[in-house]
């Protein structure tokens, strides 16, 4: 490379690290003026403003204005946040065409000279040019997703989004009629006899747009189908609205008498309902099995054998009798037991006993009143008595114990 | 046939079906084969399967018009128009309370206590619901806000316009009915030839 380019670039460099350090030293000031469309001069110091104005950042648009952020500048940010409302999109592809055909001329009259450094520079600026125009698109595209995706959500009203979507679609178009400028017959022509310039500009573009068109007219395809849903949707509110106004108006309203016409409008041919009902069939001899497992499996309501009540009072007072007789006779029973554990020597099984007396009480009842007597016993007598508790878990996922058996025996004093 | 039971059951007891309330269902109703095999279950019963126009929601309706079902679908209309306005109305409430920029439509989820919440603080809405309560669609004998909230969404669910997934969570979804709704409201609207409009009007896009 010539010694003159080096200077110029080393220029260039420290000129552009240092405005690009300005942006980063502001950063908090800028961003402000990027939301409120305008700059508060007095966050900055006379000097600091001659050079962001001098560095093209801020500019005065007009001299009654106050300084605003450049353009460009404000595009940058709009990209780097994503901002969908400022947000720009740039269809313009005749002139990168242009460009690069300059370029590719260039390159070749560099070349033809046997300028190879020159050539080589070129060929560096060819290849930005290119992936330039590739990442405009993808740039654009980027941009038509996010809106789509948000459902246009960066606008409040459906009305606005409406007319994002139509201002999307148009842009779309524009970005398609770019597309179609691009005539990869005169690329091939341009990259002819070269492969570097093959690579470029056949293979690699090539491949981009084609698959930057096939994003396009997806989005494309999304938009239609959701400004057609915006629609759709605002017909409805007005629907809504105009027909609960009518309705208002005219109490007495009463539309015409649709189900008796010879021909009912389906809307309003709505059948009434019937409710299924079913019950157990006893003439299949195959589901008895099934049936005998379903009645076997209902919860079953305990059992108490009460005598036939002929009325409400009688059988009030009887219940009461009978009960405390049958507590009586349990108690006694119970009693017995604790005198045989006295008798014996060793520990004595509830149940064992209960088998062994033949008693007719239920064996839940009786260990229940075992525990109720032990539990009445004074203090010290309490303490003549080991009960122990014969307890399994109720289920291998539940460890609430359940009382099998109770043993009891005296205990050494 | 056997694995449509719950199905038949659901449009027999006068449900209507869509994407929502089941959307398994709503999937087998848009096949051909499940169709014609559930209207030739159904015409013993004088019942065929219908949908709205857009094949949105799907319910039962009368194969042969004999009088007593003239008879049932005179009183189905009688309620139906009956329900119009007060619908409307709790469509209109549901979208100005909730900020919502379009109008309630099959999926949308309402949440019950931010609904109750937004009402609470506005004079106007507050009235508005009040008086809504108070129609006879709703019936609500009750003076307090919630109780008057609950009553008209529990109705809505009722009615099958509303979904509610979860009976201890208070959150509802709207159901396909809704299309149906518009849809009613859309066929009188042209065969009465009524002045209500559903298009924006040039001046009104711009």
């Amino acid at each position: 490379m010539a010694p003159l380019d080096t200077g110029a670039a080393s220029n260039l460099f420290s000129v552009g690290a240092e405005r690009l350090a300005l942006l980063g030293k502001h950063h908090k000031a800028l961003m402000q003026g990027y939301l409120d469309g305008f700059i508060d001069e007095a966050a900055f110091s006379e000097s600091a403003l001659k050079k962001l104005i001098a560095a093209r950042i801020l500019w005065r648009p007009d001299e009654q204005q106050p300084l605003a952020l450049r353009p460009l500048v404000s595009e940058l940010i709009a990209s780097m946040v994503a901002d969908e409302n400022r947000r720009q999109i740039n269809a313009d592809v005749a002139e990168k065409l242009e460009q690069i055909r300059n370029r590719v001329q260039a390159y070749r009259d560099a070349q033809y000279k046997g300028d190879y450094s020159v050539a080589e520079l070129q060929l560096q600026r060819l290849t930005e040019h290119v992936h330039d125009l590739s990442g405009q698109f993808e740039e654009a595209i980027d941009s038509l997703w996010h809106r789509l995706n948000s459902d246009f959500g960066f606008v409040a009203s459906l009305d606005d989004k409406i007319r994002e979507n139509e201002r999307a679609q148009k842009q779309l178009r524009r970005l398609l009629d770019g597309l179609d400028l691009l005539d990869f017959n005169e690329l091939i022509e341009l990259s002819e006899g070269n492969n570097q310039l093959r690579k470029l500009l056949v293979s690699q573009l090539q491949h981009q747009l084609s698959s930057h068109h096939s994003s396009l007219l997806e989005v494309q395809k999304r938009l239609v189908e959701l400004l057609a849903r915006f629609r759709q949707q605002q017909a409805r509110s007005m629907l809504i609205t105009n027909m609960a106004a009518f309705l208002r108006q005219h109490p007495k309203y009463q539309p015409a008498d649709y189900p008796n016409r010879s021909d009912v409008p389906l809307l309003f041919n709505q059948a009434a309902a019937i409710q299924p009902q079913a019950a157990i069939a006893l003439d299949k001899a195959s589901e008895r099995q099934i049936l005998a497992e379903l009645v076997r499996a209902l919860p079953r309501a305990a059992v108490i054998n009460l005598p036939d009540q002929q009325s409400a009072s009688f059988a009030a007072v009887m219940e009461d009798e009978e009960i405390a007789a049958r507590q009586q006779a349990l108690k006694t029973d119970v009693e017995n037991f604790y005198l045989r554990v006295i008798d014996k020597a060793g520990p004595v099984s509830a149940l064992e006993y209960l088998v062994e007396q033949q008693l007719s009480w239920d064996s839940e009842i009786w260990l229940y009143q075992i525990i109720a007597e032990y539990q009445a016993l004074p203090q010290d007598e309490k303490h003549m008595f080991a009960i122990k508790r014969d307890e399994v878990p109720a289920s291998a996922v539940n460890s609430l114990l359940l009382i099998r058996d109770i043993s009891l025996s005296l205990q050494a004093a | 046939m056997l694995q449509h039971g719950p199905l038949l059951e659901r449009l027999l007891a006068g449900d209507f079906i869509c994407q929502v309330s089941d959307e398994d269902a709503f999937r087998h109703l848009s096949q051909e084969q499940t169709l014609q095999d559930i209207n030739h279950y159904l015409r013993p019963l004088n019942r065929r399967l219908v949908s709205n126009d857009d094949n949105s929601v799907y319910f039962l309706a009368y194969h042969e018009l004999n009088k007593a079902a003239r008879e049932q679908l005179s009183s189905q209309f009688a309620l139906t128009v009956q329900s119009l306005l007060p619908l409307l109305e709790w469509l209109q409430l549901v979208q100005e309370t909730l900020g919502r920029d379009s109008a309630l439509t099959a999926g949308d989820t309402i949440k019950l206590q931010e609904f109750v919440l937004r009402t609470e603080d506005n004079q106007s809405l507050r009235q508005r619901l009040n008086q809504l309560a108070s129609d006879r669609f709703f019936n609500s004998q009750s003076d307090a806000l919630d109780n008057q909230v609950k009553l008209i969404f529990r109705r809505l669910k009722e009615h099958g316009y509303l979904l509610q997934p979860h009976s201890d969570r208070q959150y509802y979804i709207v159901t396909g009915k809704i299309d149906y709704l518009i849809d009613v409201i859309r066929f009188i609207r042209d065969e009465e030839h009524l002045p209500v409009d559903d298009t924006p009007t040039q001046q009104a896009m711009l």
